[in-house]
């Protein structure tokens, strides 16, 4: 809406220089809104943030605090000698790669289908979110029935159309694909609520006025809601990309063999945070461990910086609009 | 008239394809969950077998009466339920306002970089952080209490907070604009016009903050001592025999009592997510 | 001086203590258990210990409170006896945290506010002891009217320790909770009928090359899918079992002082090892390429698709089921060199935190877990051999089975040999870890097994450079 005169320029002229300016005003509103979330930072994020940072300059295993050392950047120079440490990335970044385009596609597939009137669409989308409310012990418990080597149900049913049974280690030789699945059954209905959430807030005038222009279905779907969904995609690629990187549980889920909870996950699903978890829990490299993290942290922000500047590129925001 | 009628025709097909679809769909997605039920009814020993049996010989309808037997599952499934649900709620809401201002309030000098703190937060590895919070809270004499939950979503979360910036980002200008011109001041713009536009997200997260405090392991594995620990912990630990062993068929049955509550909230949950009754005869 | 005696000590502390030496006496005289378990090791008064520990120069009334705060596994020490100890000790009350995960124990360090009692299991005693985490509970052995040293079973040896690389004799630092000689091998004899081989004879220890000529014949494939294994042990316990084998003949797994680790220079630990590995490679056990199908060994010996399980006394608490009833043999544990040793590797127990506030609390909590009621409960269950020798007679043999496996056990704890010294400079599954990793890689072929041992060497020894680096300020 276009005024005559701006509303800064009616408030000096109606109250003087003694009021805050409106931009003053709103960095005020901004900073009084946010206060919760820095407090809270203040408060309880940055001393463990700062410890973390410390521990990761000493040799501490965890309990040796008498005579823990400090050893500089000696953790930072052993990640890069660490010939696993390059393995896990790699394995971490195919691991991405397998189980993050899919699943984005899928999920918004699956919103997409549930997001019409279809009858008996909440009963669908509580089947479809089901599995992903699931705890993952339980989950990995039962896939490994159907993922077993010699005695799953996958391999029994594949071999009714081979010559001889075959016994595939989906959990062991296999392991990134079987671990996909698992991984991917469990995402779907999560990603698929997100997308939803996002979805419905897509004003439906939009859409009817589109059709009436006379846009059809596809058309409809590629200028105005695809566009108007890109900040929640952009949302889930952010946190897709976070969340593949940090993966630690489903390895260790998966491979569990044995009394002592530590066994070490085969090669193919080696991944960085298991490397980490590994030389935390059984080697007790607790300062090295957080090394690794902090080395990691530092590859996720710039990946994640990467996508944050490429925002501006393709993601669609209403509230930058005319103002900016 | 002609093309009326093909549309309507596609849509037709298209209805009998996306049926199919969410059938077959729901029966690869269910597949899991049925093994996961049926094998809670089995003996241990009988999880895997071969020749390969889908159903257990006999049905242990005791590994059900097991769950409440070795463990108090209600007590610490009631108190959980209520921690779980203030917390989501204290969390949505705190990380509502911080979303709004970030989305709305793009022009204020710091924001950027302060989103990208928020940002960085989430990308931080909680194992690093977890020790010495716990030390913070150890020092404050607050373990074994319930307050570093509290406090946290009193601060919102990064991810809630995340989300709701990316949703408000798309409400239209003018909305905000007309509002000011009004006399609405700030919080009755977030108050008024966009938190109850969010009802989407604001069930999703939600949810999500439930489920999270319900299921979670690693906080109530730190903090908390036998009497006061949450359902998450129970799962993962209270199903073992005296070797240390788990007993997974019974931590099955248990997993089966655990989601079920999920799925109501979830049931009724969703229907929030669902912007009310669709008028528009375009739809589907 | 008198006065103040006089004045601290009122009448009714008087009267107390006059119970408590009758109490005292009382239990005395009702020694360790017979077949009922009735609840004769239970104290009825506030117990104040006249000889206590020597640290103690307060007048012997001040009854003994505080908040004891133990680790534990929850399955093991329930809320109902913390609610039978706590009644019977007003004064004291117990917080039992979950300790099958170490995150929580590290927490508690760096928080200042360790644990007072911990369950863990013997290889952890030489290194927390090397770290000075250990409090010497001698003195309250010797005073304790529950516990007589001389009751105590030789797994028990492994909580005493002159010094971290000194362990079997000396300080008492705690008790193991019971116990089982960990080589035992658990055999279903169906199997070796089908297989046309004769059924292991229980009195003779196998010889380890017995066991892999069985185990491949035991091994049934059908195509590709292999229907039972031949044999499975413990892999997160291999290396004590290496360390036992090489004992038999006085060898040792790691070099003098335990800074290095004798891999790929000692003829027999190679022999050792290569044996493991074969096993693995021949599929005749489970291996980072033929996993576990139930994720555990056991649960495979108990639904019969295993026919040899190399596990301690306590597996025979559960290693009949529907599938293989009346097929469960338990037989002695196999030996390398011809010579047999005591077998247990593992006797879990409990230690008390130097770091403890309220050590006369928490012995009282100590006493109770493992000389009270609940060891009486533990005994009679069959999950180990009770860490009292008094109590043996508990242990069940009901059922044909249990008596066959009694009667193998008898044979095995008549072994009494020294306790193994594990490396106080690394965590226990440093070497089983490192093992599983260069395995899986020399299964591929992506490297030779000279390479396997090569890798296991390495990490160990950077390990124990590291933790001696660590221990030493």
């Amino acid at each position: 809406m276009e005024s005559g005169i701006t509303a800064n320029q009616l408030e000096r002229k109606e109250s003087g220089q003694r009021t805050l300016t409106r931009n003053q005003r709103r960095t005020l509103t901004f900073y009084l809104f946010v206060s919760p979330w820095v407090i809270g930072f203040v408060l309880l994020g940055i001393f463990p943030l700062l410890v973390g940072l410390l521990t990761s300059f000493t040799n501490y295993d965890g309990l040796n605090l008498d005579t823990v050392k400090f050893v500089g950047l000696g953790n930072y120079a052993r990640v890069f000698e660490d010939p696993d440490v390059s393995f896990s990335l790699v394995r971490t970044i195919l691991w991405g790669l397998a189980n993050l385009p899919l699943w984005l596609v899928l999920s918004f597939l699956l919103a997409l289908i549930l997001n019409q009137d279809v009858k008996g669409s909440g009963f669908f989308r509580t089947i479809f979110y089901l599995p992903s409310l699931i705890p993952i012990t339980a989950a990995v418990t039962a896939w490994r029935i159907i993922l077993e080597k010699n005695f799953g149900m996958l391999n029994a049913s594949i071999s009714r159309f081979t010559p001889e049974p075959v016994a595939i280690g989906w959990l062991s030789d296999y392991s990134l694909p079987g671990m996909t699945s698992i991984a991917i059954w469990g995402g779907l209905g999560y990603g698929m609520v997100i997308f939803l959430a996002g979805l419905q807030g897509i004003p439906d005038e939009l859409k009817e006025a589109a059709q009436i222009d006379g846009a059809n279905s596809w058309q409809v779907f590629r200028h105005i809601t695809l566009p108007l969904m890109t900040p929640v995609i952009f949302f889930q690629l952010v946190l897709g990309l976070i969340g593949s990187f940090q993966q630690l549980n489903l390895p260790l889920l998966v491979t569990k063999v044995g009394i002592a909870a530590s066994s070490v996950p085969p090669r193919p699903i080696y991944l960085y945070m298991i490397h980490t978890y590994q030389q935390i829990f059984t080697s007790g490299r607790y300062g090295y461990g957080t090394a690794l993290l902090w080395m990691l942290f530092i590859g996720i922000l710039i990946l994640t910086w990467i996508v944050f500047w490429s925002e501006k590129y393709w993601v669609y925001s209403g509230a930058s609009e005319g103002a900016n | 008239m002609d093309a009326q009628y093909r549309d309507l025709m596609m849509k037709r097909v298209n209805r009998f394809f996306g049926y199919s679809l969410l059938i077959l769909t729901s029966l690869i997605l269910i597949a899991p969950v049925f093994f996961m039920v049926i094998s809670s009814l089995k003996v241990d020993a009988e999880y895997l077998t071969y020749p390969i049996r889908v159903f257990p010989s006999t049905p242990q309808w005791r590994n059900y009466q097991l769950v409440f037997i070795m463990t108090p599952f209600a007590k610490v499934a009631l108190r959980t339920a209520v921690l779980a649900l203030s917390t989501a709620t204290l969390s949505a809401l705190i990380s509502s306002m911080v979303g709004f201002a970030f989305a709305r309030y793009n022009d204020v000098k710091g924001n950027k970089q302060l989103f990208g703190l928020v940002i960085a937060m989430l990308i931080v590895p909680f194992i690093v952080i977890l020790i010495p919070q716990f030390i913070l809270y150890a020092r404050l004499k607050l373990t074994n209490t319930y307050w570093p939950w509290i406090l946290g979503a009193l601060a919102g979360s990064p991810y809630n907070i995340f989300m709701f910036r990316q949703f408000f980002l798309n409400f239209p200008k003018e909305l905000e604009d007309a509002a000011e011109i009004d006399g609405c001041n700030p919080f009755q713009i977030y108050w008024r016009i966009f938190l109850p536009n969010a009802k989407p997200v604001i069930a999703t997260v939600m949810i999500f903050g439930f489920i999270n405090v319900w299921g979670d392991y690693l906080m109530p594995s730190i903090y908390l001592n036998a009497s006061k620990t949450l359902l998450g912990v129970t799962l993962a630990t209270a199903f073992k025999n005296p070797q240390g062993i788990d007993l997974k068929t019974i931590s099955l049955a248990a997993s089966v009592i655990y989601i079920l509550p999920l799925i109501i909230v979830f049931f009724f949950g969703q229907k929030q997510i669902l912007k009310g009754v669709v008028t528009s005869g375009l739809k589907g | 001086m008198a006065e103040k005696l006089l004045k601290k000590i009122s009448r009714r502390d008087v009267l107390k203590l006059s119970g408590t030496f009758l109490g005292g006496a009382l239990l005395a005289s009702c020694a360790p258990a017979t077949e009922a378990p009735a609840p004769v090791a239970e104290p009825t008064e506030k117990p104040v210990e006249p000889t206590a520990a020597p640290v103690t120069e307060a007048p012997v009334a001040e009854p003994i409170s505080g908040h004891v705060v133990v680790m534990h596994n929850l399955a093991e020490f329930t809320e109902d006896h913390v609610a039978a100890f706590q009644e019977a000790n007003p004064g004291i009350t117990v917080e039992v945290v979950d300790g099958m995960d170490p995150t929580r124990f590290f927490a508690m360090y760096a928080a200042g506010s360790p644990p007072d009692i911990y369950r863990l299991q013997a290889p952890s005693i030489p290194g927390l002891l090397a770290r000075k985490l250990l409090l010497d509970l001698t003195p309250y052995f010797e005073a304790s009217q529950l516990i007589d040293i001389a009751d105590l079973a030789p797994a028990n040896d492994y909580y005493k320790a002159e010094s971290p690389l000194e362990i079997g004799t000396g300080k008492i630092y705690g008790m193991c909770k019971d116990f089982s000689p960990d080589c035992t091998i658990f055999a279903n004899k169906a199997h070796f009928e089908k297989a046309g081989l004769p059924i292991p004879d229980d009195t003779k220890a196998m010889t380890f090359t017995e066991i892999v000529d069985a185990a491949k014949q035991l091994t049934t494939f059908d195509g590709e899918r292999m229907l039972q294994y031949g044999y499975g042990y413990e892999t997160a316990w291999i290396d004590r079992f290496w360390m036992n084998m090489l004992a038999e003949t006085g060898a040792s797994l790691y070099a003098a002082g335990y800074e290095k680790i004798n891999l790929t220079e000692s003829e027999d630990a190679k022999a050792i090892v290569q044996w493991f590995y074969d096993l693995a490679a021949e599929k005749v056990s489970p291996s980072p390429k033929n996993p576990s199908p139930a994720g555990w060994f056991g649960t495979d010996f108990v639904g019969a698709t295993a026919s040899m399980a190399q596990y301690g006394f306590w597996f025979s608490a559960m290693a009949i089921g529907d599938a293989n009833k009346d097929a469960v043999m338990m037989l002695p544990g196999p030996t390398w060199a011809g010579e047999r040793r005591d077998p247990t590797v593992t006797a879990t127990g409990a230690i008390m935190t130097s770091a403890t506030q309220v050590p006369d609390a928490a012995w009282k909590v100590f006493e109770y877990y493992h000389a009270g009621q609940p060891s009486i409960e533990r005994a009679g269950s069959g999950w180990g051999v009770p860490a009292l020798k008094s109590q043996w007679s508990m242990i069940p043999q009901g059922t044909d089975f249990q008596k066959q496996a009694y009667k193998v056990l008898q044979g095995e704890l008549e072994l009494n040999t020294s306790p193994l010294q594990f490396n106080p400079f690394i965590g226990e599954t440093v070497v089983s870890n490192a093992w599983n990793l260069y395995l899986d890689q020399a299964l591929s072929g992506t490297i030779t097994f000279d390479d396997m041992l090569a890798g296991i060497e390495k990490d160990t020894n950077t390990a124990i450079k590291e933790g001696i680096d660590r221990i030493i300020p």
